[in-house]
């Protein structure tokens, strides 16, 4: 499993929590996701990936912030671990040394 | 709980995702749930929002469901809690806990079997890979009455549609030869031989319609060949104890006593037992090339089924319109020549018209009412089981319902002391429901253990091969248990749960509640629907059993004890003579006839007329004897006399049934001396000598058919020569009193035929058990519907016997306060019992109509009918009646007998 890799939707709720920083918790996350990718996404979908996350320990989370309009319940808070940075950098480092491996984009130079 | 303004999420979706999600997630989801509801109110419409509750609700569902129902804060504790007190429950009314139980299991395990058979029976033919394409062609009986359809068709059918309608992909025949004797050799071995009932011929193409497995051999060139043989893997191992078969050979013994080879080319898995066709051994239909060359463009040879493989998405019904055009183009050479007759005078009227019937729909289908090449099954049996089991899981759960409801009243106490306590309604209502669930579950599973292990005895009974251990790994059937678990569960706890914790805690244990006389009439009716059921079931039973008996002991206007047939004697040549003679030697028989068909199986038939002018045409069944035949069997002469031996003349002489020569217009005196020729424009004439009494000469299902008897030497009929012929011996009774007796006597006949020749098998029948066979498929059905009767009447006294078990507990004080104030016990016990009485007496007004309804129908089928008497339905009526009381009368005594004390000085 750890060797597995990030996926694709995986990648955008990792980053949507690194962006959202210690605000980030299942509507935001969700939100956040949506603004960026242009889709619409499941408040399922989003818990699921985020516990599936924790599980890896990719993320971890607490309890905090409760609002009104959540008629007076907490939030769960997901934070991004190092491990889950890590992975985030992996990823993206494979992303880049494959775009410049494109030959008609280094042509174009 | 929620915030006030706006329009309140759905709480079924909160109730679903707080029981069955686990409760750490809980505050988070509902937090978020909540607040995009909120957005989503704001933004969008109320419905909106809601269906999105809904849609988000389901898929947290789906993510975290950890399927535990039911779950609480400290939900094992909480489950233990409730598995103790459902236990205590159970044990403290161990009559109710077994009376539901068995009547659950039994239910169930009815109807599962039940559904096993159905969905055996209307699933034949689905294996096939190209089903939704494949028809068979079937026209109508042409031998019969031209309103019956047949299965069969002629060679040229086939031919006819290949040349004219290019909207079948393929067209493929198979043809029945009936009994086929084979001989297999191995090097340095005795030869094997064989009897084949199930041997075709069949196209090459037959294979590309009928996708079957095979395990040795190639499909597209396995029946390419003259003499090529397709054998079934059990087949192959009974020749050659090995499905390694290819190329070996058998021999078949051609019609001439010659003996052809034939070469395997493929062998096949065992055909599904859920195929309409059946066989053994297939073998190219270029085999008989000679027969089909001589035969291929005729229209009678009915003994062909046509199959076509249409084109994907051809229009069936422009098809079959197009179809009709082929009869008047094709048949019209076969009607002149054969029958000297115009297409027009042949039909008579009557369309020729070709039918195209789905493959999936033969088997259950109701028209043709035949298949040629395998089972056919009874729509209305399956129909009529189909509805059994449904009326015996319906009455198994009603039994169910009112039980539970009878019996929760009880716990009107408990439920007041745990709310005082300071349960919620919610706990009680999740105990009372998980209860009854946990009561069908268990109900459901002892079904499937029963069901397993009855249903060897189910497959005897009916010949079929159902299995319940596949389903069991079928997801859908697993989801259709568990709906049914939680449906009927939810359904009768449902009602008492809601019903008792909605008490006043203060009014329950003052004791001010009428206790469970709420809902008493719905009780009441729910016993009378099972009993109208129940008496339905018997009454129906009774008269099937009745027409059974009846049917066995309708006068068949011959003597069919003691005659003992000898099969296959067509298979020792033309000169039968010397197995007569040495037959007619052993000291049991007393006389020995020979004939071409054995009542009750004489099924050949030709077109005659007589020869007075304008006569019409008349179909008569036909049945070759010799001279002693028809004294053997012991038929009665009207008028004339019967063959005779010193009369060589009589060879072209026939004898009539009375039902013919009332077909004819004649009387018996008349008839002798009058002639009556084939109707196929061969003009030789036969004179009648004699007319018989009406004999059954085929099952006493159907009435008595006009029936012409021929000479057995009569060579200017076109069967001379083939067809099966039979030894009928006439055994004295004395001398066959013991079994020991009858097997010598069979071991000395076989003895003597083997003696003449070692190769041919040794088969035979007594005349009696084979007209009582003729009534196997009744007889197995009344078997079965007997037991279904017993255990729809045990269910529905479990339900009585329960409910009195329960009003006894509710009215003991009335009573014993009654007797107390003087009133006798058996005034007491009537007292009791009058009531359920009165339910069963209002269930036979019930019952009665509609099960002679039903008798009706089903008698409609039969040609000889047992009257349907009155005295049955009071016998049903009175068995019903004492079984209520008998079922009643213990707890109403037991009542009836306390003492008041006892009963009395608690309070």
């Amino acid at each position: 499993m750890k060797n597995k890799g990030l996926g694709e939707f995986e990648e955008l709720v990792l980053l949507a929590v690194c962006i959202l920083k210690g605000e980030a918790y299942g509507i935001n996350v969700k939100k956040e996701v949506e603004k960026h990718s242009g889709r619409s996404v499941l408040l399922g979908a989003v818990h699921i990936t985020l516990y599936r996350l924790q599980d890896k320990g990719l993320l971890t989370s607490e309890m905090g912030g409760n609002t009104e309009k959540r008629g007076d319940r907490r939030k769960r808070l997901f934070e991004i671990t190092t491990e889950g940075m890590k992975q985030l950098e992996a990823a993206q480092d494979v992303r880049q040394k494959m775009w410049s491996l494109i030959p008609q984009l280094n042509s174009g130079q | 709980m929620f915030s006030k303004k706006g329009h309140k999420p759905p709480r079924l979706a909160d109730w679903l995702v707080s029981n069955l999600i686990g409760d750490e997630y809980l505050e988070e989801f509902f937090g978020d749930l909540q607040e995009i509801y909120e957005d989503r109110l704001a933004s969008k419409s109320r419905a909106y929002a809601w269906c999105m509750y809904w849609v988000d609700a389901l898929h947290l569902l789906f993510g975290f469901t950890s399927f535990k129902l039911f779950k609480t804060q400290n939900n094992t504790i909480m489950l233990k809690s409730m598995f103790i007190i459902a236990w205590r429950n159970a044990i403290r009314q161990k009559q109710f806990t077994v009376l539901n139980l068995l009547g659950l299991t039994i239910g169930i395990s009815i109807s599962l079997t039940i559904g096993l058979y159905v969905y055996n029976e209307s699933n034949f033919d689905e294996f096939l890979t190209e089903k939704d394409r494949i028809y068979r062609v079937n026209q109508p009986d042409i031998w019969n009455e031209w309103t019956e359809m047949s299965s069969t068709t002629g060679p040229n059918v086939a031919t006819a549609l290949r040349a004219e309608i290019a909207e079948f992909e393929e067209v493929t025949r198979i043809l029945v030869m009936g009994n086929q004797f084979t001989r297999y050799s191995a090097e340095s071995t005795k030869a094997k031989t064989f009897k084949e009932l199930r041997f075709h011929l069949a196209e090459e193409n037959f294979f590309k319609v009928f996708d079957y497995e095979f395990l040795q051999g190639n499909p597209a060139t396995a029946l390419a060949a003259p003499m090529n043989l397709v054998v079934t893997e059990t087949t192959a191992k009974r020749y050659f104890g090995t499905t390694d078969a290819l190329g070996k050979s058998i021999e078949v013994k051609d019609w001439d006593g010659s003996w052809k080879t034939y070469v395997v080319t493929a062998v096949l898995a065992d055909l599904p037992s859920q195929s309409h066709l059946q066989f053994d051994m297939l073998a190219s239909l270029t085999s008989n090339q000679e027969q089909m060359d001589y035969h291929s463009w005729k229209w009678i040879w009915t003994a062909f089924s046509t199959y076509v493989l249409v084109n994907e998405g051809a229009d069936i019904d422009a098809l079959t319109d197009k179809l009709q055009t082929i009869p008047p183009k094709y048949a019209p050479p076969t009607t002149e020549r054969i029958f000297n007759q115009s297409y027009e005078e042949f039909t008579a009227g009557n369309p020729w018209k070709l039918e195209l019937q789905p493959v999936t729909d033969i088997y259950l289908g109701v028209s043709p009412s035949q298949n040629a090449f395998g089972p056919v099954g009874n729509a209305q049996v399956v129909q009529i089981f189909a509805a059994i089991g449904v009326v015996i899981l319906l009455l198994s759960c009603i039994n169910f319902i009112n039980l539970s409801t009878a019996r929760s009243a009880n716990r009107a106490k408990e439920v007041g002391v745990r709310k005082v306590l300071g349960s919620q309604r919610g706990t009680l209502v999740r105990q009372f429901v998980f209860e009854s669930v946990l009561f069908v579950a268990i109900g459901t599973l002892l079904a499937l253990v029963v069901v397993n292990s009855a249903l060897n005895w189910f497959n005897i009974v009916a010949e079929r091969e159902l299995s319940l251990i596949p389903w069991l790994s079928q997801p859908s059937f697993l989801l259709i248990l568990l709906l049914f678990v939680l449906g009927l569960g939810i359904l009768s706890g449902g009602y008492p749960a809601f019903y008792l914790s909605s008490f006043k805690p203060i009014a329950v244990i003052k004791g001010q509640l009428s206790k469970g006389n709420k809902g008493k009439s719905f009780r009441n009716a729910l016993v009378v629907f099972q009993f109208t059921i129940s008496i339905c079931l018997i009454i129906c039973s009774l008269f099937v059993q009745k027409q059974l008996r009846y049917a066995s002991t309708i006068d068949l206007g011959l003597t069919e004890e003691n005659l003992l047939q000898i099969h296959n004697i067509e298979q020792f040549g033309f000169n039968s003579e010397p197995i007569k003679t040495a037959l007619s030697g052993l000291a049991a028989v007393s006389e020995i006839g020979k004939s071409f068909g054995i009542p009750p199986n004489v099924g050949s038939g030709d077109r005659y007329r007589s020869t007075e002018p304008n006569a019409p045409v008349l179909q008569l069944s036909n049945l070759r004897v010799d001279e002693d035949y028809l004294d053997v069997i012991d038929v009665s002469f009207l008028s004339g006399r019967n063959f005779d031996i010193e009369r060589p003349a009589d060879k072209y002489r026939v004898i009539l049934n009375e039902e013919a020569i009332k077909l004819l217009g004649w009387n018996a005196e008349d008839a002798i001396g009058r002639s009556i020729a084939v109707a196929s424009g061969n003009e030789d004439e036969f004179k009648v000598i004699g007319v018989v009494k009406d004999f059954n000469f085929q099952s006493t299902k159907t009435g008595i058919l006009p029936l012409i008897l021929l000479h057995h030497g009569n060579d200017r009929v076109w069967d001379y020569g083939a067809g099966l012929s039979y030894y009928t011996l006439r055994l004295k009774p004395s001398a066959v009193q013991t079994s020991d007796n009858l097997r010598v006597l069979i071991n000395d006949s076989e003895a003597i035929l083997k003696g003449i020749d070692q190769s041919i098998p040794f088969e035979f029948s007594f005349m009696d058990q084979q007209f009582e066979d003729s009534f196997r498929n009744e007889q197995r059905m009344g078997a079965v519907l007997n037991f279904f009767t017993l255990m729809a009447m045990v269910i529905a006294c479990l339900g009585l016997f329960g409910l009195a078990a329960y009003s006894a507990e509710q009215r003991t004080k009335e009573l014993s306060i009654r007797k107390v104030l003087g009133a006798k016990t058996s005034q007491l016990t009537l007292l009791f019992s009058t009531g359920f009485i009165k339910l069963v007496g209002l269930s036979i007004l019930v019952s009665v109509p509609l099960a002679y309804w039903l008798v009706n129908i089903w008698l409609e089928g039969f040609a000889y009918r047992t009257p349907i008497q009155v005295g049955v339905f009071a016998l049903a009526a009175l068995i019903s009646l004492l079984i209520a009381i008998f079922t009643t009368g213990y707890q109403s005594l037991y009542v009836a007998s306390k003492n008041p004390v006892d009963t009395l000085k608690s309070e």
